[in-house]
């Protein structure tokens, strides 16, 4: 009788751990449903908007220029950042306010990327705290599916290019 | 008898597919064995000695000063790095080399930590590219298994090391 119910116990524990470790690997290397908080990607995400990400463009070292990608964020390892890349390594990048008279620049170094959100005047991006290291990516936003109103691929930055083209 | 081997050929797939998450999960949070290279963490570590990492620490936050991490190096993406922790978020570092007159100092930022490798004349650590954020620090090396013994099972490892059983981060 006791052993019938241990072995149904570890036999149930047992498929827990086998079906909870292919869920694991599936949302690590295909994708996953991420819900976005805040407001420094609007318009093209809104504050509790529920989006599609993938994670095998990081994988294979795919990410471009102008995608949205998920990223561990570089002063808290514990939560999630959400912008747009704007520079790849060795890309120049203009870094002064607009307010400024002359023009500075700085270049991405080697296996960063440079990040700002689109919504320029409320995110802290890398023009806060520079560029970070590509091994921070976690995945790539390619698909809203909430709110319906909204649904569909996500629209290229409202901000054109911060960037000089090599 | 097209339909039996069909599914063989997909129980078989299935059978690896489930096996090899398990095992990746295990590597990813649990830990494994890892080949180390290079000479900057000499003496600790030599080149091609065999190691124990555990990933338990890092997804625990319960990483110290003194550990040594192999971490996902900041200029290359595809390469690890394994250095010896040496300084926390809000630590005081020391940076200047020790032909320098006057000493300086940074603070370690929020979220960063400092490494170095014990072999510091032979080691690009941070001294070199900076504190590097505590999200590219994948595992803890506690245990050292192997010392490199000779010529030839020293080439065999690093063939072996080259498919690494340590599998990327989640």
């Amino acid at each position: 009788m006791l052993r019938g119910v241990l072995g149904k116990t570890f036999r149930l524990v047992g498929y827990t751990i086998q079906y909870g470790c292919i869920a694991h690997c599936a949302f690590e290397y295909v994708g996953g449903v991420v819900m976005c908080s805040g407001p420094s990607m609007e318009p093209t995400i809104q504050n509790s908007d529920v989006v599609f990400a993938e994670n095998l463009s990081r994988h294979f070292y795919g990410i471009q220029r102008g995608d949205i990608v998920i990223a561990k964020s570089p002063s808290d390892p514990k939560s999630n950042i959400c912008k747009r890349v704007i520079g790849l390594e060795g890309d120049k990048i203009l870094t002064n306010s607009p307010s400024d008279f002359f023009k500075s620049h700085s270049y991405v170094p080697t296996g960063h990327v440079w990040l700002e959100g689109d919504n320029l005047q409320n995110s802290t991006d890398s023009r806060y705290y520079g560029p970070i290291p590509y091994g921070l990516i976690r995945g790539r936003i390619f698909f809203k599916i909430w709110p319906l109103s909204d649904i569909g691929f996500l629209r290229d930055s409202p901000n054109g290019h911060r960037f000089s083209d090599d």
